[in-house]
């Protein structure tokens, strides 16, 4: 009987999570589709991708139950944004710093579309 | 998880419960690598071309994407409050309903997404000699749209059909469409939910203000 009711309160408990999550995730997107409206500057792209980081965030902790997990679990949920984060700055040593002028092996006619499209029309 | 709902789940002999959770954890760290190196692109072409992106972004539907994004983040509650149904004997009944109804979500985002591409072809944004666009930049964001919308789509349909294999499975009670198997399958979906939840500024809503 204890147990049973344990039982029912666990679920309950969960059941208020998931719907708190979820109005939480709603309100966060429309924060998101709001803040796009304002003129921020490069802080449009920061707020969109600090609101997105909030909403992942809280589809791991709660709907993932990241928050119950094991340590081996969360060091694999971890292990491949972690990996993505090195390989972001490696490429970024070359995307980052790349100009875009032509190499020495594009021969000018190969060139010429591409340069056509970029002149305002 | 309670001492309670622990002798609820059934469980199989000799086999940790956090087996299936730890492989599709893994599963998914490749995935982050697989949609990374798009995201790694569009942030190329975002700070080199950035007229041609926020002339590209201006041109999505943004009423749509909201609109997909609501209805998949309302299906990721939905599959969450499945595994939580199945983990309490007297809720277990909800859980082939709530997979279903998770199914059905998904449908949905694909044929509201179906209807934005096809607004799309007929405006030529698809990239090609009749682009409609003509500022520099423009043609690779709908090229990198097209490329991420649809490889999260076909990480959709995969979601759809396992939920919804799980789901006539759970409604006649196989022993394969059990919690360990649900979970593994929510947290894929949670997985391709969180990708959309960063498309969804990255591509609707740059510059929309302009």
């Amino acid at each position: 009987m204890a147990e049973a009711r344990a039982a029912t309160s666990g679920f309950a408990r969960e059941r208020r999570t998931i719907a708190s999550a979820w109005v939480a995730l709603l309100l966060l997107m429309l924060a998101s589709l709001g803040s796009a409206y304002l003129r921020l500057g490069p802080g449009n792209m920061v707020a969109g991708l600090v609101i997105a980081g909030i909403k992942g965030a809280i589809v791991a902790w709660l709907f993932m139950r990241l928050r119950q997990a094991g340590a081996l679990i969360r060091l694999a949920a971890v292990a491949g944004l972690g990996a993505w984060c090195l390989l972001l700055a490696l490429s970024g040593v070359d995307y980052a710093t790349r100009t875009l002028t032509p190499t020495p092996v594009q021969r000018p006619q190969q060139l010429l579309p591409a340069q056509a499209a970029s002149e305002p029309r | 998880m309670t001492a309670a709902t622990l002798t609820d789940a059934p469980t199989e002999p000799g086999l940790d419960p956090d087996t299936g959770k730890l492989g599709m954890w893994v599963f998914l760290a490749s995935e982050v690598l697989f949609f990374g190196g798009l995201f790694v692109a569009y942030l190329y072409g975002r700070t080199h071309f950035p007229a041609g992106w926020a002339e590209g972004s201006r041109h999505t539907d943004v009423l749509l994407g909201t609109v997909n994004t609501a209805v998949l983040l309302t299906s990721s509650a939905a599959v969450a409050l499945a595994v939580a149904c199945e983990e309490d004997a007297r809720q277990r009944r909800w859980t082939a309903r709530l997979l279903a109804l998770t199914a059905a979500l998904g449908v949905a985002f694909l044929v509201l997404k179906g209807l934005e591409w096809h607004a799309e072809w007929r405006e030529h944004l698809v990239p090609g000699p009749a682009f409609a666009l003509h500022v520099a930049g423009a043609q690779q964001f709908f090229a990198l749209y097209f490329v991420m919308t649809g490889l999260h789509g076909v990480h959709m349909i995969c979601g759809i059909a396992a939920l919804g294999v799980l789901a006539r499975g759970r409604s006649r009670e196989r022993a394969w469409a059990r919690a360990r198997q649900l979970e593994a399958a929510a947290l894929y979906w949670h997985f391709v939910d969180v990708v959309w939840i960063f498309l969804y500024p990255l591509l609707y809503l740059v510059d929309r203000h302009g």
